[in-house]
């Protein structure tokens, strides 16, 4: 049989088969016409034969064999039976479910919250541990590599690969199919008011190898124009770029772009969603790895100084990751060797210990990952705990509508319907539920993936739910078994129970069995809320204490001016006067209270200078000290206090006796038991003048939030030569000045520089981004869980109420007052709530253990927390009673008893 | 019905049924009742077939689109169901024709045997 034939007979297989189910009745009435027609031709056959007409019906009967069963054995010819019976399953839970509205709704918003919360988290993992980087061919042969070495017998990562040993790596290895080396910064875009600065992906032009993605205009660039020395200045226009900023035209090829000192020719456009080497920053534009280094470090191809290259390697066919990396630590011994030549004060290799790791591409799933990586995995769980949660409540709905059922099911099963069609139609029904909730849940998870975006992927592109395959096929598999765990218990509990029981029973009877199941799902919401909420609380004083450090500098009014020349070249003395320049107009600003030129940005920027203290053998070896330099008004412009002696003062002039001010930290470390005011140090070498300790300042946090205050000492800018940026201080919140500031300060800058204005908030957030997280995530998720566990509880609680209407019916009629039938609800539900408290106590006891290397100064066990939220809980299960409760007490005897 | 079963006539091998009404088909579009009458004749009422058994049959070959169903007007002007070959119906019904032609001259060299 020919591939036509072949086609064409399953397309005439499935149009049969189609019409045989959807066009049924049409079928079987064509049926019945066809046989009817056979019958009567016998029939007439007989007859003119000479039989009377009843006798020859009769016989062509007979010879036809039963008619019921050809009917039944031509609809099983037809091939549909299964499909069949699916459709009719599927008709029959529609119309229970329509039927029951409120029923239908409310599992459908529980399990859509459920399903929502963890397709969110699930975009947000995916994208940052899991999910190759898009257009990567063969991504399982593809890693990145990691260099170390060992100098003072410790052990040192390198943050990055000098372009040198790239080029050594590649060429000595023998396991490697590909290699390319890629980096990102943050460089502006275009000239003067048109400036933006944007994340720019600096490659190699290997780089564009590893993927299977097409320009959508011009092409990518060569290794000819990505060559040493100085590469060509060509750039590569992200698709969003290329679309936001130029309208998508098709005129854009040869046309001048400034890229950072780069005035470039735009010779291609990448293809949507090809953003480079980081989920977490896409690249907007890609230009040569050489044109860039030559301008910012001309000496790149001469020597191993700057360490900045994420290297990318595809591994040849068949070889491991381990046999790579022995390679690739080979070939990183030869390139020490050719370091060593270069620079013989380098360790020899047999001392350095170089060495390499190939490691999986996803930056997360590396050790550098640290704190948040774990924070994300945490939130994962914590997701999937709410899902559990929302899947005990459904679970419970679901028991007691099957029990509510229980006659109807009994009724059915007495009518021959058999156990396991039984269970499949009440599973059909809870997979319809599942699967039309995993529609809402995903809708729930695009609404939330826009909250959990601004959390963890911050500079990333919009990243959709909707549009996304992966996480289309993800909330489906977690519907599907959503609704198989959800329909499962009562299908199972229905499909179980005697028929001339449940026949005989009215609704009040036999319901002690459904009570356990029903409670423990019950009880295992509550824990499980109680379990989060604990956690949640402890995140959020975690996340207190850590907002709450006395950073040694204000953060919300700060502003910091950084100025970007653009490869002019300014004296000293010009650069200088800039700064002064640029100080002085931001003072004249309203709203800003005070300005200072600074060297470094805490958090941010560090710089240290050697020093020596007479009387003290290698002062700067006792610690890590770090400098700042500021004018007169930098004390007042950061906030940070002196506390004895003098901050920097007019008189701190060039040519005027030299002037330090140091931290407490710093001063206790070098004169634990003297005063430190009036010391000398000299800074440089010890044949240098003294610089005069005049004050102490404050400790400050500024390498990092949570460690040791930092060694810090502060110098004149006007004493000393360097480089500086602008500290602004403003009235109120610095956001809302930073744009007024940018452009005044802009119109000072010369030709192509230009200015960018931070917040120094957004310098400070980012390192607490962990905490934060951490408390946002599990505060939402336990008040997720919480409001469901009380959904649980409201909906057992009345169902148990309307259950027993006729006893507590006849326990008003026996003179029951309102009071003592209130307490007997409540403390249903009361009990309920105790327990799953202790439950969950126990449990957040139990994981105390795992989470507190999370928090920040909290106790994992804070008892505070724990009572707090205990009382939340006991709160919340009173709450979720009262309203049954109410009910009951208002109870008319007369109609209770009279209800079956 | 086994008071209709004569002693004299054949049971019908599983699966020729098929190529029965294959057969029948072959030489023009017929409805049910005109297939059975057929086979009927021309096997000299050799053949044992319940009627019933033909309607399944045909559906079965309907589906797999060996044969196509319209409705029309039969020789006494009633609405019947007509079948007929379609082209893949008719490579089947060759190449099952030649099929069984082989196997029944195989087992009668086998049966013949001395």
């Amino acid at each position: 049989m020919n591939a036509g034939d072949f086609l064409a007979d399953l397309l005439s297989d499935i149009r049969f088969r189609f019409r045989a189910v959807f066009r049924r009745a049409e079928v079987e009435r064509e049926l019945d016409d066809e046989l009817r027609f056979h019958l009567e031709r016998e029939a007439a056959k007989n007859e003119r034969s000479g039989l009377d007409t009843i006798e020859a019906s009769r016989r062509a009967r007979v010879q036809f064999g039963g008619v019921d069963r050809v009917k039944e054995e031509a609809r099983d010819a037809r091939g549909v039976r299964v499909l069949e019976m699916i459709l009719r399953d599927l008709r029959y839970a529609i119309r229970g479910l329509r039927s029951r509205p409120g029923f239908s709704l409310a599992v459908i918003a529980t399990l859509a919250l459920g399903i929502g919360a963890n397709v969110a988290m699930f975009g947000v993992v995916d994208r940052l541990m899991f999910r190759p980087l898009a257009y990567l061919r063969d991504p399982g042969s593809v890693n990145r590599v990691n260099l170390e070495y060992t100098y003072r017998s410790e052990r040192v990562e390198m943050g990055g690969l000098e372009y040198l040993r790239y080029r050594d790596i590649a060429r000595e290895s023998r396991t490697l199919a590909q290699s390319a080396v890629f980096h990102n910064e943050k460089l502006a875009i275009g000239i003067g008011e048109e400036a933006r600065v944007m994340n720019v992906s600096i490659v190699s032009a290997s780089y564009f190898d590893f993927f299977d993605a097409h320009p959508v205009m011009g092409r990518f660039f060569d290794a000819a124009e990505d060559s040493m020395p100085a590469g060509t200045p060509v750039v590569v226009l992200g698709n969003a770029l290329w679309k936001t900023r130029f309208g998508g035209r098709h005129d854009v090829l040869g046309q001048l772009l400034q890229i950072g000192s780069l005035n470039a020719t735009i010779i291609g456009v990448a293809p949507e969603g090809f953003v480079g080497g980081d989920a977490g920053q896409p690249a907007v534009a890609f230009i040569p790895v050489t044109a860039y280094a030559h301008l910012g470090f001309p000496d790149y191809d001469k020597s191993y100084g700057w360490q900045w290259l994420f290297m990318l390697v595809r591994r040849k066919p068949g070889v491991t990751v381990a046999a790579a990396a022995t390679d690739v630590t080979h070939a990183f011994t030869r390139s020490w060797e050719q370091e060593r030549a270069l620079d013989p004060r380098r360790e020899t290799a047999a001392v350095g210990h170089p060495r390499a790791a190939v490691s999986p591409l996803q930056l997360f799933r590396d050790q550098d990952g640290g704190r948040d990586a774990s924070i994300v995995l945490w939130i994962c769980g914590v997701a999937s705990v709410v899902l559990l949660i929302a899947c005990a409540n459904v679970a419970n709905l679901q028991l007691g509508r099957a029990f509510s059922r229980r006659r109807e099911i009994a009724v059915r099963l007495a009518l021959g319907v058999t156990r396991p069609r039984l269970i499949a139609q009440l599973l059909t029904e809870s997979l319809l539920l599942a699967l039309v909730a995993g529609v809402a849940g995903v809708l729930v998870g695009e609404g939330g993936q826009a909250v959990l975006r601004s959390l963890f992927l911050p500079k990333a592109a919009s990243v959709g739910v909707v549009d996304d395959p992966r996480t289309i096929l993800f909330a489906t598999l977690l519907a599907l078994v959503a609704g198989i765990v959800t329909g499962v218990a009562p299908a199972l509990q229905s499909g179980r129970g005697d028929i001339t029981t449940s026949l005989k029973s009215g609704v009040r009877e036999g319901g002690v069995q459904r009570s356990r199941t029903r409670s423990v799902l019950l009880l295992a919401q509550g824990a499980l809320s109680v379990f989060l909420l604990i956690g949640a609380g402890l995140f959020v004083r975690s996340l207190h204490n850590v907002v709450s450090i006395r950073l040694g500098y204000d953060v919300d009014p700060l502003l910091y001016v950084e100025t970007n020349l653009r490869g002019m070249k300014l004296t000293d003395s010009a650069q200088y006067q800039l700064k002064r320049t640029l100080a002085d107009e931001v003072r004249t600003i309203t709203g800003v209270q005070a300005a200072s030129q600074v060297v470094t940005v805490p958090l941010y920027s560090m710089m240290s200078q050697s020093f020596s203290v007479p009387g003290i053998d290698s002062a700067d070896r006792l610690g890590h000290f770090s400098l700042q330099m500021g004018e007169r008004d930098y004390f007042r412009t950061t906030g940070t206090r002196i506390l004895r002696g003098r901050g920097f003062e007019s008189s701190d002039r060039r040519g005027s006796p030299r002037v330090a001010v140091i931290d407490e930290a710093m001063a206790k470390r070098l004169w634990p038991h003297e005063n430190a005011l009036g010391k000398c140090i000299k800074f440089g070498s010890d044949t240098m003048p003294c610089t005069t300790v005049v004050g102490i300042a404050e400790d400050t946090q500024a390498n990092d939030v949570i460690g040791d205050p930092s060694m810090q000492y502060y110098l004149s800018v006007e004493q000393h030569h360097a480089e500086t940026s602008v500290f602004v201080r403003t009235q109120g919140n610095a956001e809302s000045h930073a744009e007024t500031v940018r452009k005044r300060l802009q119109a000072l800058m010369p030709g192509a520089s230009y200015v960018t204005v931070t917040p120094m908030r957004q310098i400070v957030d980012p390192t607490m981004r962990s905490w934060r997280m951490g408390a946002t995530m599990f505060l939402l998720f336990g008040l997720l869980a919480l409001v469901l566990a009380a959904i649980g509880l409201y909906s057992v609680i009345s169902y148990n109420v309307a259950q027993r209407t006729h006893e507590l019916g006849l326990r008003i009629a026996l003179g029951a007052r309102a009071r003592d039938v209130l307490r007997m609800v409540l403390g249903e539900g009361l009990r309920f709530g105790l327990a799953g408290i202790a439950i969950g106590v126990v449990i957040a006891l139990g994981a105390g253990h795992w989470v507190q290397p999370l928090l920040y100064q909290e106790s994992a066990h804070d008892p505070l927390v724990f009572i707090a939220v205990a009382a939340i809980l006991a709160l919340v299960a009173v709450m979720a009673s009262a309203i049954p409760a109410t009910r009951a007490v208002r109870l008319d005897p007369s109609i209770a008893l009279r209800t079956e | 019905m086994t008071d209709t079963i004569d002693p004299g006539k054949l049971e019908l091998p599983q699966g020729t049924l098929d190529l029965l009404i294959l057969k029948a088909l072959s030489l023009e579009a017929q409805h049910g009742w005109a297939i059975s009458e057929r086979i009927r004749q021309v096997s000299a009422a050799a053949l044992q077939i319940p009627q019933g058994s033909l309607y399944p049959a045909l559906h079965r070959l309907e589906r797999r689109g060996w044969i196509k169903a319209k409705w029309g007007e039969s020789d006494n002007n009633r609405r019947a169901k007509f079948y007929e070959l379609t082209r893949t119906g008719r490579h089947q019904f060759e190449a099952e024709t030649d099929a069984w032609r082989r196997l029944t001259v195989a087992v009668r060299l086998v049966l013949d045997m001395r």
